[in-house]
């Protein structure tokens, strides 16, 4: 569904219009053309800079273009083959396709799994729901391409009592229902506030981050807690009748507390309904009881933050989804949405809201049209000279690629198709590989690289650390040797068994194994002159080195 | 903590200039070591130190450094002499009581302050939380401005736990601290069998290579980050000497004692004699709300002699005219002693002990009244204390970090170093 050209002109000022001309005229029917959320997106984006055509950087070659696609919606690097495959295909449409292939993919979903589950759960133990249901859950939603507002819904009403669909309910049971806890993620991860600090008062710096924007909040939840039943044996979400949020700030000296009923942000308040003492529930509170009440205000909660009403839940996550692409929100950070920080394109920000509540919340619909903009499709690299004109471009601009380091995840996936590891267990399974099985049994493995590189934890790019326990762990910690051993399949294997004659071959398959692409002319010969004179043994550990050089390059640790 | 890219912060500055200066390619390769050995035996002597020994839990003044004996408050414990004249401490530190000539105290802290962490913030920021904000800890402020930008040794090492990578804040990972987790080297110090040394060399450079170009064209503050800790993993490796804690002679650990706090002090002194600029010993755990007596008898039992022979045996080396100690923790305890023989959260009246670098040795300042419940005389907070400890080591507090641009002081403004304790 798109909008007409015609609607976006009083949007923008002169200076658009060439981008719009250009447009235009390369085959866009002037009158009756819908334009494409990705194209206006593009639009948006060159018309806020001024001379962005000078400063911005070229769009993406293929290779570019493939590794960062296929990262960013499936988790890992294509395989080699995919790789030859795709640079060499000579369709022009062959972006477009790639997109709807790894969209449709298995991997698509685990890898969604995997990165909501982090947003979600800040790699919190699962204690009281099992990890497996949960991303079990995720998986399926992300199969199915559940609108992201049930998935969200389905999150906030889950109370675990349905034996065969805990999963969803993990969010509350693994924050041991503790209000504050469920508060202040919910505010973080639905409505792009970080609110931690209202919890005590008023944010000093944020004028719009009120102490009883928190407690609003709150008030769905503070009826409810963790209870163990009896008949389960397993840890429920259960909710009293009564009970009343209660704040004053700790910078006002005050005897008085306030409350508030429940109120997402400052939407509509729900006070509760006169019911008579009596009536107050359905199933009442015992020994051993889980309570009923007869209303529920965490009942509500589901429809109050995530119905279409709540725009800010749709822009939030229209900027998660552009951030976990683009690399940088355009609110950013991405939980500090307010009037003194506001996004790099206000109208773009706004024009992604409308559609995504337009399009019912379609998260593939939204990553497809993220992925074929220019935007995305931008390099991370300009010439020298260009940079040497322009230096200050700043990364708000989406004048050039953000790079994004790997997500553990990412790297540890990346790191096991790279090395062949990965290509040795699909040789394995022979008829019995699938995307699950493959998972399974690559995951030991994964673990313990995804735990390395998971501490500290973070969310989303923006705070990149390198540690040294880590670059120690890839240089000289005995699984990463093995991963650079020569075994039957793997990249070391491979290269070993290619002509001695042939360096370049040998620079084919590394370049194309690890970076997805092609070597330049320069990096061919400098593979060539590693490799001159050595045979055996000394060949083999020499295949070894350069397997190890890649996988740990920055060309490597980074999505580009 | 993301560095800003192109930005011109000293550290960057002074690291370019000196690797301009004084090596090559073959430097920023990690064998730093071998090409500055002698400008870094240079920079190494003028060194300022720092050892902090934190108390965690928070350890009672009235059992160690502001006894007040036969008043309501007072406890059972007596004072007794110390090498300095004049200075009494509780007689649960006979040990540290002969090293007192080499400390000074600082019996006037009132920080206010009577919560675990945010009161431990204070004491290792200088500065009260705020939200939304990290100010860098000491080990990594004091990492990032004294050890040489191109030490092959980290700035900054926890021994015996504790330690985040959130303490560096702005100042990036250079200057996160290191754990020893349990008193173990690192892992992964140790080259693979299968790999020889030239080995190891050849593939970092082609690494280095690789990366070199991918940067070109690209933005680079990242990049940077991620290839400078290749540099300090193949530092690191190359000094795994100084975690070799199993060449202790059975006298020396005898002498500090074979608990694991003993064994502590002892790495502690061999990463000073190494040259590590800031280490952090933690002894755990002071919080005695009840049973405080019993406890301070173990847990002092435990701290007094090892630390004192720290203190001896870095003086007797020559060390600790650059070496600042500090002995501290998030809050005293309350003189008043509870239901339960304990004694609680107090921030309000305690003290800190420092010696070395800068100090002058047997000084007092500040004075509790007569039971101990309130300062009378030479109040201080965690910001005068923090313009001390820089004014020891030589460094101007009023400088501030910049981040971003903007100036963010490295100790509460409007407070001023304890020049009555410093030399």
């Amino acid at each position: 569904m798109g909008r007409r050209i015609s609607h976006l002109l009083p949007r923008f000022a002169w200076s658009a219009c060439w981008a719009i001309a250009l447009l235009l005229a390369s085959g866009f029917a002037t009158e009756a053309a819908d334009v494409s959320l990705h194209q206006q997106i593009d639009l948006h984006i060159v018309a806020k800079t001024p001379e962005f055509d000078k400063i911005a950087a070229p769009l993406a070659a293929d290779d570019e273009f493939l590794r960062r696609v296929s990262l960013d919606l499936t988790g890992t690097i294509p395989t080699r083959e995919q790789a030859r495959q795709f640079l060499e295909g000579a369709d022009p449409d062959k972006r477009q396709k790639l997109i709807e292939q790894l969209l449709a993919s298995p991997e698509y979903a685990r890898h969604m799994q995997q990165t909501f589950d982090v947003i979600l759960m800040r790699r919190l133990a699962a204690k009281n729901v099992s990890a497996a249901e949960w991303q079990t859950f995720l998986q399926k939603s992300f199969a199915e391409n559940k609108p992201y507002n049930q998935l969200v819904a389905e999150i906030l009403s889950a109370d675990g009592t349905d034996p065969t669909n805990r999963g969803p309910a993990r969010f509350y049971l693994d924050r041991n229902g503790e209000t504050n806890a469920i508060t202040q993620d919910i505010a973080r991860v639905f409505l792009g506030r970080n609110l931690e600090c209202a919890q005590c008062h008023d944010h000093p710096e944020v004028d719009d981050y009120l102490q009883s924007h928190y407690y609003g909040i709150s008030a769905f939840l503070v009826r409810s807690y963790n209870f163990k039943d009896p008949k389960l044996k397993k840890v429920v979400f259960a909710e009293k009748a009564v009970g009343e949020v209660k704040f004053k700030s700790v910078f006002v000296e005050s005897k008085k507390d306030n409350t508030t009923p429940p109120r997402v942000i400052d939407g509509k308040p729900f006070p509760d309904p006169e019911i008579k003492k009596a009536d107050l529930y359905v199933v009442k509170p015992a020994k051993n009881v889980r309570p009923v009440p007869k209303y529920s205000r965490r009942g509500l909660i589901d429809e109050a933050i995530g119905s279409a009403e709540n725009r800010r839940f749709a822009r939030t996550a229209a900027n998660r989804f552009w951030a976990i692409l683009m690399g940088r929100g355009l609110v950013h950070p991405i939980d500090f949405d307010h009037s003194a920080n506001p996004p790099s394109h206000p109208e773009l920000l706004d024009l992604l809201t409308d559609e995504f509540i337009a399009h019912k919340f379609d998260v593939k619909w939204l990553l497809r049209e993220l992925t074929l903009s220019n935007t995305y499709q931008r390099s991370s690299r300009r010439e020298p000279a260009a940079i040497a004109a322009t230096t200050d471009v700043p990364e708000s601009a989406f004048a050039q690629a953000i790079m994004k380091p790997l997500s553990p995840t990412q790297m540890a996936a990346a790191v096991l198709q790279a090395t062949g590891e990965a290509d040795v267990q699909r040789k394995t399974l022979g008829d019995k590989l699938t995307e699950a099985a493959l998972h399974q049994r690559l995951n030991r493995l994964s673990n313990i690289i995804i735990k390395l590189f998971a501490d500290p934890a973070s969310e989303l790019p923006g705070d990149f650390d390198s540690r040294v326990n880590q670059v120690l762990f890839l240089s000289n910690d005995p699984t990463s040797a093995g991963l650079v051993n020569q075994r039957a399949g793997n990249l070391v294997d491979r290269a070993a068994k290619l002509s001695a004659d042939n360096s370049a071959a040998v620079a084919d398959e590394l370049f194309l194994s690890a970076f997805s692409r092609r070597p330049t002319e320069e990096e061919t010969k400098e593979v060539e002159q590693f490799l001159t004179g050595l045979t055996d043994k000394k060949r083999i550990e020499a295949l070894q080195e350069l397997t190890w050089a890649f996988i740990t390059s920055a060309e490597f640790r980074f999505n580009h | 903590m993301k560095c800003q890219y192109a930005c011109n912060s000293a550290e960057h500055v002074s690291r370019r200039s000196f690797l301009q200066g004084a090596g090559g390619a073959l430097g920023t390769l990690g064998f730093g070591g071998m090409v500055h050995a002698q400008a870094a035996k240079e920079l190494e002597r003028k060194q300022k130190q720092v050892v902090v020994f934190w108390l965690s839990g928070g350890v009672s003044q009235l059992e160690t450094w502001d006894p007040k004996p036969n008043t309501d408050n007072g406890g059972p414990f007596n004072t007794i002499e110390t090498s300095a004249p004049g200075v009494h401490i509780c007689e649960l530190l006979p040990h540290t009581a002969k090293q007192m000539h080499h400390l000074a105290l600082v019996r006037g802290v009132n920080t206010k302050e009577n919560n675990h962490g945010k009161g431990a913030y204070i004491m290792q920021t200088g500065h009260r939380q705020t939200p939304g904000f990290n100010f860098p800890y000491l080990g990594s402020a004091f990492s990032s401005l004294l050890n040489p930008p191109d030490s092959p040794l980290p700035g900054y090492i926890c021994v015996g736990g504790g330690g985040s990578a959130k303490e560096a804040s702005f100042l990036g990972p250079r200057h996160v601290p290191l754990t020893l987790a349990e008193g173990k080297p690192p892992s992964n110090l140790n080259r693979h069998k299968t790999l020889s040394a030239e080995g190891d060399l050849r593939r970092r450079r082609i690494r280095k290579s690789l990366s070199d170009r991918f940067a070109r064209g690209r933005r680079q503050a990242e990049t940077e980050v991620y290839n400078s800790s290749f540099d300090q993993a193949a530092n690191l490796m190359g000094r795994k000497d100084i975690f070799d804690f199993s060449t202790f002679s059975d006298a020396e650990v005898a002498k500090y004692g074979k608990h694991p706090f003993g064994r502590q002090c002892l790495m502690a002194r061999k990463l000073v004699e190494s040259g590590v600029t800031f280490t952090k010993v933690t002894h755990s755990n002071y919080d005695s709300h009840s049973e405080n007596f019993n406890f301070h008898i173990e847990q002092l039992g435990e701290f007094d002699k090892p630390f004192a022979t720290f203190v001896s045996d870095i003086y007797d080396r020559g060390l600790l005219e650059h070496t600042l100690i500090i002995v501290m923790c998030e809050f005293g305890r309350t003189p008043r002693i509870n239901q339960r023989l304990g004694r609680d959260h107090w921030g309000s009246a305690w003290s800190v002990a420092l010696g070395g670098a800068g100090v002058q040795g047997g000084a007092v300042s500040g004075k509790t009244n007569a039971n101990g419940t309130k300062v009378i005389d030479r109040e201080v907070n965690g910001g005068h204390l923090f313009h001390t400890y820089y004014r020891a080591v030589g460094l101007d507090p009023t400088e501030p970090f910049y981040f971003r641009d903007r100036p963010f002081a490295k100790a509460t403004e409007g407070t001023e170093p304890i020049k009555e304790i410093l030399v």
